[in-house]
């Protein structure tokens, strides 16, 4: 039984196949057909929907692609579409959207609302003054997840920095209204599936004791974190999955913690609950994370999802390797540490067995004499897939290299760290030369595939590349005159 | 707009107050209230009538080869299936090539293409129908394809023959000039992502014929090949447009093949049958921009004034024709761009690979041809040392000049915008402080580029260029408008709506544009070739003609005034003059006129003027006049990556006198952005045995908002239209797309800066990361070089 909140209605389905997107569901069940399938893969965003949840008294909303989010998501949750939020008079992202001539063809434009919309009311929840114009990064930021093929974007770039000009509109309302409504918040959370079908069932457990009987019961299962990978199995292949775990509830794995001058993030942390922390502890992990995917993306994805989807392209484990992380596992073999350059064994492979989950990431927060390079080269700026994923930290004591970690993505089956070239750096004066000298080493570390994203040539120049980046950046210029000559 | 409120009885002040949204107002598009609240309706989103089926597409595992085998039994029994059909289950034609011959709705046993549409199926559920598709046991006798230009011009092999376009003696010209460049480009194509992928709705009708919903840019051709598949008469098909998700030229042809095996699904199962393509399969199984690889040699003298070119485009049409004969036509007509070469010999080819069949896309084959020019400008600015835009200046047709196709050049005022423009963007200041930027930074370098635009505006299939209009006007005063053209996002309906309202002087909320439908107005051209609002606006002014016409008529038989006496002012029709005349409201007027029994319904019917083009000749006038303008794009590019960010973009747009400002602004800039992708980030790529490797977003990338230059100044150059299109505006669909050719130079230079300019870096399309670097690392080679040389 799957019960959530539509645009202000409870609605309470027993039938709804494990499998079933929120997307399909809307679309085919509802004949909610405001929302829009435009590629079904979490690329586009004409799909896109405002979440709110209400945990433990604290309400917070955020947008996430119906095309690849499981029902079973929605579970005790509250969503609106663009029609959901059509009330006359409406809502500032819409009526903004009118006077900026935001629409064109109009077929993206439910989905950018509610971006626009979602920034509007997460503004208000932070008690921003909404006659404030939002930054152009954090409108960016709200639409990175959102392609609009007609208007070049300018125009709904205005819309949102307008949105304050119209009457407030408060979707908190909304949902404390439909609140009272009588609700257990622990229906169909338990070791009983929440949904099944004949061929699917779906399980949401909500402590660490029942996902671990459950992994006992079921070690197999298709463990499901954000599921912004596993979700184009079900939509691009169109594959059903015997049994699928939901880790969304379960409590304690989205922690964040710092102790003693190391950082612990919780596998189940989104992309987007680490952005704020990360911003004043690792600034460059911090950009980084904000180049992956796109809000909606980073709103579902998890770093422990990346980590144990083992992607070669997946930006995370680079950084991570860099930093020195370790990853805690637990599960049906009970609780233990391993370095994550350990972790990775070969293509999409790892040394998770059946059974286990990650728990969390931990990691060395860089000191004073540290300096961390995170660079994501793609295509595009936001939105893309790594080309080259660059990952270095070094640490530097009178001008002379004593500790290197690079590891790199898009450069091998899994992430790599590549050891010749921080031999190459450590003991070394920091100059150019040393740097050049290294990236000659790069190509005993790794030997990159050619594919639809680069050549190998390319990635391996960049990879040298980037180690002079690092080398001009660490000198503020001194070396200008060398690199110019 | 919610709410239609009656015309109000007439007053001093309603007298008084103009009638709102006529030509020239910059008002919102008709569905935008619609569009943000997710009301606008697309064909999936209409109501499925009880037992709809689904349909999917099964497609060929290979790029050439003879099928041996098809075995559909295992599709037939999976879960849901309902129908699955081949060739051989077509009830009528099988070719539904739109032009020539060579597009079979179904493949086999010859395939053509990997991902050619072979069998279709139908089910209960969409899931079903796609899970169903894998399931076919195909096995084929596989033949070495062709897939790529090279390959083609290789072997010789040509969906069509080549044509050539000559002015002067080129070769004469070459061999007397004092420089001559040899140089070449590759442009990539470019995939439409159109928001809303293909989709047809198909519904029997009671009387043996097929309704159809559709996404289509042309419902007339829609009708023609449902009604030739299924083996019946036109007039039992009936096309229905509301709007489209985006078209951008997808929508042309290649709506047809869904929504006639749609049909054949409906026939044989007696029920509606709907056909969406999902993203994956719509990027594989539809045709994109072509790919054209262009070899020239260019003559100047040592002030960089033109003497002469000789120019080979080649385009890469895929497997069959298709419209890639006008489209390679329209790549040789724009290689000229604004330039007048004294003596120029083109050469078009069509080459024949196996890939899907390359069609329709915004510019068709113009920007392919225009980028060619413009590297040529580029060239030779780096060849004698001039600043690139002086190049271009120097270069400018003027009037009474004619263009390698003999069309004389006409009320030309380029020269004025560029350096109005050049002007307004600082482009001299901008140059300057460039070159300091590029001296002193060590790995981040900018460039710039300004770059026009002269598009040449009717389809160059002459008997396309004309339109229809039905106007009906009922008793409440309200007035509905329907017209050939089709929505697709570009505010068609909206121009065509405030021309009706101008002609009435009523105001804009009295007029209903009505879908696009082949019951009210027949035998219709597609939207294409920035024809929509001069075709359909000039025909909606027609039908208002001759109902105001009617009008008068009536008031001057009822109330004895002069015809001349009677006008239409601020939502009322005037009768008579001076202290004597009598103000009727609109309405009050139509319900005069119904009670008179005078028709207040009409057609109306529109046809270019002046065009003409003689193939076998080569020459003639094939475009009634040309839309201008130009645009000044700053870069800054990072010499150890490749990547780059596009800092600042100026255009400035000749639109005539704008019909609706908004609107057009929203062209340009739109235009722009997805010109600009074209040439940047957006990347299509096949693996070695020709399938498409970058067929999703995931892989497939267009600009996001964060692409779009941080400033971005779009103006509309005021100026009328000198030929009689309507109200003298100019066609703004097509062109603006060219302007993302500024991107491509800015980006190009920034990388010459890397060779001081000594060099011409090469830099293929799209510019990605990669490319950028491969350019900026020619440039180190050629430092490099020179550094050799002194050594030795």
């Amino acid at each position: 039984m799957i019960r959530f909140n539509l645009n202000g209605e409870w609605i309470e389905d027993g039938n709804i196949d494990p499998m079933c997107t929120i997307l399909n569901y809307l679309r085919t069940h509802m004949a909610q057909t405001d929302v829009k399938e435009g590629c079904a893969a979490g690329d586009c965003g004409a799909c896109t929907v405002m979440l709110a949840s209400l945990d433990n008294g604290q309400l917070s909303f955020y947008t996430v692609n119906a095309c690849i989010a499981l029902m079973a998501h929605l579970h005790n949750r509250y969503i609106f579409t663009a029609q959901g939020i059509a009330q006359q008079p409406l809502h500032p992202a819409q009526q903004a959207m009118i006077d900026f001539h935001g629409s064109q063809c109009g077929f993206c434009t439910p989905g950018i609302v509610m971006s626009l919309a979602t920034l509007y009311q997460q503004r208000l929840q932070q008690g921003i003054d909404l006659n404030i114009v939002p930054s152009d990064h954090d409108i960016h930021a709200a639409l990175s997840g959102n392609l609009c093929r007609c208007t070049g974007y300018q125009p709904i770039v205005s819309a949102a920095r307008h949105m304050g000009d119209y009457p407030k509109r408060d979707c908190a309302e909304q949902v404390q209204a439909a609140a009272v409504v009588e609700f257990d918040p622990n229906v169909g959370v338990s070791r009983e599936p929440l949904q099944q079908s004949a061929s699917s069932q779906l399980f949401m457990p909500q402590t660490e004791a029942e996902l671990i009987a459950l992994l006992q019961q079921y070690p197999t299962a298709q463990l499901w974190a954000g599921g912004t990978d596993l979700g184009l199995a079900i939509t691009q292949q169109f594959k059903t999955m015997a049994c699928v775990i939901v880790l969304g509830r379960v409590q304690g794995l989205s922690a964040i913690e710092i102790q003693n001058k190391q950082m612990s993030l919780g596998a189940l942390c989104s992309y987007s609950d680490v952005e704020q922390e990360l911003t004043t502890r690792v600034p460059s992990l911090a950009e980084l994370v904000q180049r992956i995917g796109s809000r909606q993306i980073r709103n579902l994805g998890t770093l422990g999802g990346n980590i144990a989807n083992a992607s070669p392209i997946g930006d995370m484990p680079p950084a991570f390797l860099a930093l020195g992380a370790e990853v805690e596992i637990n599960g049906i073999y009970g609780l233990h540490t391993i370095a994550l350059e350990q972790f990775f064994t070969g293509y999409k492979q790892t040394q998770l067995r059946a059974g286990e989950y990650i728990r969390r990431i931990i990691f060395n927060l860089p000191q004073e004499n540290d300096h961390v390079f995170l660079w994501k080269i793609s295509k595009r700026h936001d939105d893309d897939i790594s080309a080259v994923m660059f990952a270095l930290k070094l640490s530097i004591e009178n001008d002379t290299i004593i500790a290197a970690k690079l590891a790199l993505g898009g450069m091998a089956a899994t992430p790599i760290r590549a050891y010749h070239v921080e031999s190459g750096l450590i003991g070394q004066p920091v100059n150019l030369a040393t740097f050049k000298q290294a990236g000659s080493l790069l190509e005993q570390d790794c030997s990159p595939m050619s594919d639809v994203r680069a050549s190998a040539s390319y990635r391996l120049q960049v990879g040298k590349n980037l180690l002079l980046r690092a080398a001009l950046e660490l000198t503020r210029g001194t070396l200008q005159a060398e690199v110019a000559s | 707009m919610s709410h239609f409120s009656a015309f109000p009885p007439s007053s001093e002040s309603f007298r008084r107050r103009p009638a709102k949204g006529g030509r020239g107002a910059s008002v919102t598009h008709d569905s935008a209230e619609q569009h943000v609240t997710g009301a606008a309706q697309y064909v999936d989103d209409i109501p499925e009538l009880a037992r709809t089926l689904h349909a999917a597409i099964g497609k060929s595992p290979v790029a050439k080869g003879t099928l041996t085998q098809l075995d559909l039994s295992p599709v037939r029994t999976a879960a849901g299936v309902v129908d699955v059909v081949t060739i051989a289950d077509m009830p009528a034609v099988t070719d539904i090539g739109p032009v020539y011959q060579g597009d079979p709705i179904l493949a086999g046993p010859e395939l053509q293409f990997h991902g050619q549409a072979l069998f279709a199926v139908a089910a209960a559920t969409f899931i079903e129908a796609r899970k169903a598709v894998a399931l076919a046991a195909i096995q084929v006798d596989e033949q070495i394809p062709t897939l790529t230009l090279e390959q083609a011009l290789a072997s010789g092999e040509r969906v069509r023959p080549d044509h050539r376009m000559v002015k002067g003696d080129a070769k004469k010209a070459l061999a007397g000039a004092p420089n001559t460049l040899t140089n070449t480009l590759y442009n990539k194509g470019q995939e439409h992502f159109y928001l809303e992928s293909q989709v047809s709705y198909a519904v029997p009708t009671d009387d043996g014929g097929m309704t159809i919903y559709t996404s289509s840019q042309h419902p007339s051709e829609v009708q023609k090949l449902v009604a030739e598949v299924l083996g019946i008469a036109m007039h039992k098909v009936t096309v229905l447009v509301r709007r489209m998700g985006g078209g951008f030229g997808g929508k042309e042809t290649q709506a047809a093949p869904w929504a006639c095996l749609a049909a054949v699904l409906a026939v044989r199962n007696k029920r509606p049958v709907k056909l969406r393509l999902d993203r994956q399969d719509d990027m594989v199984l539809t045709g994109k921009r072509h790919d054209f690889f262009t070899r020239w040699t260019v003559g100047f003298d040592d002030d960089g004034q033109l003497i002469g070119a000789d120019i080979h485009l080649a385009g890469l049409c895929g497997f069959s024709p298709d419209l890639s004969d006008a489209i390679v036509d329209r790549a040789m007509f724009h290689v000229d761009n604004a330039y007048d070469f004294p003596a120029m010999a083109v050469l078009g080819q069509r080459c024949k690979t196996n890939t899907v069949s390359n069609t329709a896309f915004r510019g068709f084959g113009g920007p392919q041809g225009m980028i060619v020019g413009e590297a040529m400008m580029d060239d030779i600015a780096r060849a004698t040392g001039l600043d690139p835009l002086d190049v271009r200046l120097k270069n400018l047709y003027q009037n009474g000049d004619k263009t390698h196709y003999g069309q004389p050049i006409e009320d030309f005022h380029i020269e004025r915008l560029i350096t109005q423009l050049e002007r307004e963007c600082e482009y001299r200041q901008r140059r300057h402080d460039i070159t300091e930027f590029n001296q002193q930074h060590p790995y981040l370098k900018r460039g710039l580029a300004l770059t026009p635009v002269r598009f040449g505006i009717s389809f160059t299939v002459q008997h396309l260029n004309q339109a229809g209009a039905l106007i009906n006007i009922y008793t409440d005063g309200s007035i509905q408008i329907n017209h050939g053209g089709t929505e697709m996002g570009q505010g068609l309906f909206t121009k065509v709506a405030q021309v009706v309202a101008n002609e009435f002087s009523v105001d804009l909320d009295y007029v209903q544009v009505t879908a696009t439908a082949t019951d009210k107005v027949p035998n219709t051209s597609p939207t294409a070739a920035s024809s929509g609002s001069d075709l359909n606006g000039k025909a909606a002014q027609a039908a208002c003609q001759t109902i105001k016409q009617r009008l008068v008529d009536l008031a001057v038989e009822h109330f004895g005034v002069a015809p001349d006496d009677v006008h239409f002012i601020n939502n009322h029709v005037v009768v008579g003059v001076g202290d004597s005349a009598q103000w009727f409201t609109f309405a009050e007027f139509v319900q005069l006129a119904y009670e008179q029994r005078v028709s207040l319904s009409a057609t109306g019917y529109y046809r270019t003027p002046k065009i003409f083009y003689d193939r076998d000749t080569a020459s003639g006038r094939p475009f009634y006049y040309y839309a201008l303008g130009a645009s000044c794009s700053e870069v800054e590019i990072d010499t150890l990556t490749g990547e780059y960010r596009v800092l600042r973009t100026d255009i400035l747009h000749d639109v005539g006198a704008s019909l609706s400002p908004a609107i057009d602004i929203g062209q340009i800039e739109g235009g722009f952005v997805q010109g600009m992708g074209w040439l940047t980030t957006e990347e299509l790529t096949w693996d070695a045995k020709g399938k498409l490797a970058s067929a999703s977003a995931a892989t497939y990338k267009i600009p996001t908002s964060m692409d779009v230059p941080s400033i971005l100044n779009v103006r509309l150059f005021d100026q009328p239209n000198a030929e009689e299109t309507i109200y003298n505006s100019k066609a703004v669909g097509e062109p603006p797309l060219m302007h993302g050719i500024s991107v491509w130079c800015a980006l190009r230079d920034a990388a010459a800066s890397v060779a001081n300019y000594a060099i011409n870096p090469p830099l293929d399309t799209p510019a990605t990361p990669e490319r950028v670097l491969a350019a900026v690392m020619a440039c180190q080679a050629h430092n490099e070089g020179l550094v050799a040389e002194q050594i030795s």
